[in-house]
């Protein structure tokens, strides 16, 4: 049964082939290039999406933070589609592959700080240490402070594995209890129903929500780096 | 866990970075969001007098010089 329920998260490769890239490179396919000046309703709806999601995400940075909104777009994009996507019965989640996360976490972390470490060295060493601190507890915090930062991009990669892997077991599960409620006793089929559909529905939202939560923190670490 | 086998890394990883370094930003990049078209104001169209159509430079010599 354990061998069983993790089955759906081994990335799949047809006899030696990655099919992987096709999964990965299928929520591209979901969006149209648009080619006219007034596009069909798809294409309109996701580009006002996009110019909502550009407001809302480079206001808070300068020029020079700006120059990442591309990147960051298409970041937000990329999770919110392929994690969507993976809600769908028998589907595999490329956003559940700790490899994909920390491919993604770490590039872009690294970024932020070496463009902070090179355009304003002091003030993205002064990140390490926090205002007011007493003069003794001074080495001590830089090594905290040194801690977390490098902590950062394992825990982007990890927070999106995990939230994407553990609720698509407790789908799992609880899909399985309720197949197996049926035939035993049928009285508690509609509880552990209903507790399917809220977990459905939170795992929309989770999906939605994991993908702004990255793109939004490295949005923040860019803040600080610019 | 299968997430932590290590052997299919590599092939995530590579389509990953094609992926969404690659292919989503040039699909962006085509969303061209134009302006909406706006009046030209006819108020500035003012002809120009000849001696402001042609701009010469004045050059003073040396002895012309005011002192």
């Amino acid at each position: 049964m354990n061998e069983n329920l993790f089955n759906s998260f081994t990335t799949p490769t047809l006899m030696g082939l990655p099919i992987v890239a096709l999964i990965i490179f299928l929520p591209n396919m979901m969006y149209p290039s648009p080619s006219r000046l007034i596009n069909n309703r798809l294409t309109s709806l996701q580009m006002w999406l996009v110019q909502l999601i550009l407001k809302q995400l480079m206001t808070v940075h300068n020029i020079k933070g700006r120059s990442w909104s591309l990147m960051l777009i298409s970041l937000i994009l990329f999770i919110g589609s392929t994690n969507l996507l993976g809600l769908l019965p028998h589907s595999f989640t490329p956003t559940s592959q700790l490899s994909l996360n920390l491919g993604m976490a770490i590039p872009l972390w690294a970024g932020t700080v070496i463009l902070g470490l090179r355009n304003k060295m002091k003030k993205s060493l002064a990140h390490l240490l926090p205002q007011g601190t007493p003069t003794p507890l001074i080495p001590m915090l830089v090594i905290i402070e040194t801690i977390s930062l490098f902590i950062q991009p394992l825990a982007l990669a990890v927070r999106l594995t995990a939230n994407i892997t553990a609720g698509h077991l407790l789908m799992h599960l609880t899909g399985n209890a309720t197949s197996t409620l049926i035939t035993l006793s049928p009285p508690t089929t509609p509880t552990i129903f209903t507790l399917l559909v809220l977990l459905t529905m939170l795992e929309l939202t989770v999906a939605l929500i994991q993908a702004y939560v990255f793109t939004l923190l490295v949005s923040l670490y860019l803040h600080d780096n610019t | 866990m299968p997430q932590l086998d290590t052997s299919t890394w590599f092939t995530s990883i590579m389509f990953m970075i094609l992926t969404l370094f690659i292919v989503f930003q040039l699909k962006l990049l085509k969303f061209n969001y134009y302006l909406n078209p706006m009046e030209k104001p006819v108020k500035l169209l003012k002809p120009k007098s000849p001696w402001e159509k042609k701009w010469t430079k004045i050059y003073f010599t040396p002895s012309q010089l005011p002192h």
